[in-house]
C-alpha cells in the first residue's frame, strides 16, 4: 500500500509542509514573534530593530542550516541504502559519519598543539576540510577492503563499517582524555550534534557539497533502482556499475562530510527520512531522492524546534531528539522485518 | 582466432582461472540464433562459469568471447544489454517495488509512458501474470517472483526490437518452480526463440527437461566440454553414465525424445 500514487503531488505537498514548518519555526523561541513580524523582518521592512535581528541573524541561519543538513543527511542515507541494497543502512552505520567526526574532533583537540600548522594554514576551513577528508578516507578504506576485481562485496563493506566505527569510537574516546574542559563541551557538540551556533559561514560551506549531491544523485536513480537487484543484474541491463558506485560513494561522502562539519553527528535522519518516503511513494529512487531531501529537512527543522523549546530557556542537543525518535523507529523496523521474513 | 560465422556467439580455447584454480579448460563453443542450447553436467562441472563467461560477466575473458563478429569487450554495456539478457540463478530484491516497476527497469528503450505501459502488459501476458501488475513484489511467492523476473529478462531483448539476433542466458531458471510452471517457462522460451530469432543458452540440472526442449546439448565435466551435439547425439547411455558416474538407461518418451532413467539393477 502506498499513501500517494502521484509522486509530483506528494513532493509538492511535502515542500508545502516544509515551508509552513519553516515559517512556524521562525516564530518560536525565547522571544515569541508573530508570523506577520517574521514576514516583515524577512522582507527587510521590520521597524523593530531587535525583532529583525533575532529573525534574520539568529533564527534564519539556524533554520537554513537545519534544512541543508537534514536534506544532506537524508539523501546520503537514501543513496547508501541503495548502494548496500539494504533499507537499514545509514551513513552512521558504515562509519562515514564517525570518520568525519573523528577527523573534526582531532582538529579541535590537537589544533593547539600537533596540528597547529594545519589550523593556521586553513583557518576557518580547517574543520570542515578535515571532516570531508575523514569521511572520504573512511569511504576509501571501505572500498579498498571490500572491493576485489572491480566488484564490491556488500557484506564485507558493512562489516568494514562496523570495524571503522569501533576504531573511530576508541580514538574519539582517547581524545577525550587529552581534552580540556572547554574542548569537552565542543566534543559533546560533535557526538550529539547541534545547529545552535549556526552561522552564515556554516551555511556557505555546507550548501555547495550538499546541493551537488541533491542535483547529481537523481541522474543515477534508474541505475540505482536496478542495483537493488544486484551488481550483475545491473550490468546485464546495460548500466555502468563502476561509475554508479563511484558517484554514489563520492557524493555520499561529500554530503555527510559537509553535514558533519557544521552540525556534528546527527544520527537516524538518513534512516528515517528515506523510509517515510518509501511508505508514501514506494522505493523508486527517482522520487526517493527528492522526497528524502525534503523530509530530512522537515525532521531536522522540527527536531531543532523541539530541542530549543522543550527545556526553554535551556537547549537540548538535537542529536538527543533525533535518537529519541530514530531509536524506537529503528527497533520498529527490525521487528517488522522479523515478522515479514518469518523467523 | 578463427571465427567464420558472424551472426553467432562463439569462443575458442577459452580458459578461466580463478586464484590459481582452473575452472574451464580449453573451451570451444558456438551457438546460432533460433537454437535452444542446454549446458548439462554434474555439480562443479563449470556450467555456470561457462554461462558467465559467455554472457560477459567475467571481465578478464571478455576478449575471448565473440558475439556477432565482435569481441565482448568491444561492446559498451548498453549495446550488450540490447543484444543479450541474463536470468541468474536467484535475484534478491529487498525493497517493496510493484511488479510493474520491476518489469519497467529493463525497458530502457521505451520512449513514452504509454509505450512503456503497453510493454509491461505484454511482458506480464507472456507468463499469464497480468493480474500481478500492481502487487508488491515482496508479497509474491517464490515462483511468482521467478516468473516476473523471467518476464523482465525476456522483455529486455524482445520488446521494441527488430528481428536481428538476440541471446538469452538462463541459469537454472526453473529450479524453484513446480511442474506446470516449469513447462510454462520452457514453452515461453520456445516461443520467444522461434518468433524473435533468439538463441537461448541455459544451464539445466533436469536432463529430461533439457531433452524435451533443447535443440542442442553441451555436456561438461570437470571444466571441459565432453560433447556438444543434438539431443540424440549427446544423451546416450554410455556418455551420461560416464559423465555422471552413475549407471543410467535411456528410454523413449511417447512423443519421441529420449528420457534418462536410473539403470535397472
Amino acid at each position: 500500500m502506498r499513501l500517494f500514487y502521484s509522486p509530483t503531488l506528494a513532493l509538492v505537498a511535502l515542500l508545502g509542509l516544509l515551508i509552513l514548518l519553516s515559517l512556524f519555526s521562525l516564530t518560536v523561541g525565547a522571544l515569541s514573534i508573530s508570523v506577520s513580524d517574521v514576514v516583515l523582518s524577512l522582507a527587510g521592512q521590520q521597524e523593530d530593530f531587535q525583532t529583525a535581528l533575532v529573525v534574520n541573524e539568529i533564527r534564519l541561519p539556524r533554520l537554513l542550516l537545519g534544512i541543508i543538513v537534514g536534506a544532506g543527511l537524508a539523501i546520503a542515507g537514501a543513496a547508501m541504502q541503495g548502494l548496500f541494497r539494504n533499507p537499514l543502512a545509514d551513513p552512521g552505520l558504515v562509519g562515514v559519519s564517525s570518520g568525519a567526526a573523528l577527523a573534526a574532533v582531532t582538529v579541535i583537540v590537537l589544533g593547539g598543539s600537533f596540528l597547529s600548522q594545519w589550523v593556521i594554514f586553513w583557518g576557518y576551513f580547517a574543520l570542515p576540510l578535515a571532516a570531508f577528508a575523514g569521511g572520504g578516507l573512511v569511504t576509501w578504506i571501505i572500498y579498498l577492503v571490500a572491493t576485489k576485481d572491480g566488484r564490491t562485496d556488500v557484506g564485507l563493506m558493512l562489516l568494514t563499517g562496523i570495524a571503522i566505527n569501533a576504531i573511530a569510537g576508541a580514538m574519539t574516546g582517547l581524545l577525550v582524555y587529552f581534552a580540556t574542559d572547554a574542548e569537552l563541551r565542543t566534543l559533546t557538540f560533535w557526538t550529539m550534534g547541534s545547529i545552535a551556533s549556526a552561522s552564515w559561514q556554516d551555511i556557505i560551506i555546507s550548501t555547495g557539497p550538499i546541493l551537488l549531491a541533491i542535483v547529481v544523485l537523481p541522474y543515477f536513480a534508474r541505475s540505482l533502482n536496478a542495483f537493488l537487484m544486484g551488481e550483475s543484474v545491473t550490468s546485464h541491463m546495460g548500466f555502468n556499475v563502476k561509475r554508479l558506485k563511484f558517484a554514489t560513494i563520492t557524493l555520499t561522502a561529500l554530503a555527510v562530510g559537509a553535514a558533519v562539519s557544521v552540525s556534528g553527528v546527527i544520527g537516524f535522519v538518513g534512516l528515517v527520512a528515506p523510509h517515510l518516503v518509501r511508505l508514501m511513494l514506494g522505493p523508486d529512487h527517482r522520487w526517493l531522492f527528492p522526497g528524502s531531501a525534503i523530509i530530512g529537512a522537515v525532521l531536522v527543522v522540527g527536531s531543532d524546534m523541539l530541542a530549543r523549546t522543550l527545556l526553554s530557556p535551556a537547549e537540548l542537543p538535537i542529536g538527543i531528539i533525533m535518537s529519541a525518535i530514530g531509536g524506537p523507529f529503528f527497533l520498529w523496523l527490525l521487528i517488522q522485518r522479523r515478522s515479514r521474513v518469518g523467523f | 582466432m578463427d571465427f567464420r560465422g558472424i551472426t553467432i556467439l562463439k569462443t575458442k580455447h577459452l580458459n578461466v582461472v580463478f586464484q590459481d584454480e582452473q575452472i574451464l579448460y580449453d573451451i570451444d563453443f558456438s551457438v546460432e540464433p533460433g537454437t535452444i542450447l542446454s549446458i548439462l553436467g554434474p555439480n562443479g562441472a563449470g556450467k555456470s562459469t561457462l554461462l558467465k563467461a559467455l554472457s560477459g560477466d567475467i571481465d578478464f575473458v571478455k576478449d575471448k568471447v565473440q558475439l556477432e563478429g565482435k569481441y565482448l569487450n568491444d561492446y559498451s554495456s548498453k549495446e550488450l544489454a540490447d543484444l543479450r539478457s541474463v536470468m541468474p540463478q536467484s535475484i534478491h530484491l529487498d525493497f517493496p517495488f510493484l511488479v510493474s516497476e520491476v518489469i519497467e527497469m529493463s525497458l530502457l528503450n521505451a520512449n513514452t509512458v504509454k509505450e512503456r505501459d503497453s510493454y509491461v502488459e505484454q511482458a506480464l501476458a507472456l507468463f499469464d501474470v497480468t493480474d500481478l501488475h500492481d502487487r508488491n513484489y515482496l508479497t509474491l511467492s517464490g515462483g511468482e517472483q521467478q516468473r516476473v523476473q523471467l518476464a523482465r529478462v525476456i522483455s529486455q531483448i524482445t520488446l521494441n526490437k527488430d528481428n536481428s539476433p538476440r541471446y538469452l542466458f538462463l541459469d537454472e531458471c526453473t529450479a524453484s518452480l513446480d511442474l506446470s510452471h516449469q513447462h510454462q517457462v520452457f514453452d515461453v522460451v520456445l516461443e520467444v526463440v522461434k518468433k524473435h530469432n533468439v538463441a537461448a543458452i541455459m544451464v539445466l540440472h533436469d536432463l529430461n527437461l533439457a531433452s524435451q526442449y533443447s535443440d542442442e546439448l553441451v555436456l561438461m565435466k570437470k571444466g571441459k566440454i565432453i560433447n556438444q551435439g543434438t539431443v540424440k547425439e549427446v544423451l546416450t547411455e554410455q556418455k551420461i553414465s560416464e559423465v555422471y558416474n552413475y549407471p543410467i538407461s535411456i528410454i523413449q518418451h511417447p512423443s519421441g525424445w529420449p528420457m534418462v532413467v536410473p539403470a535397472y539393477t
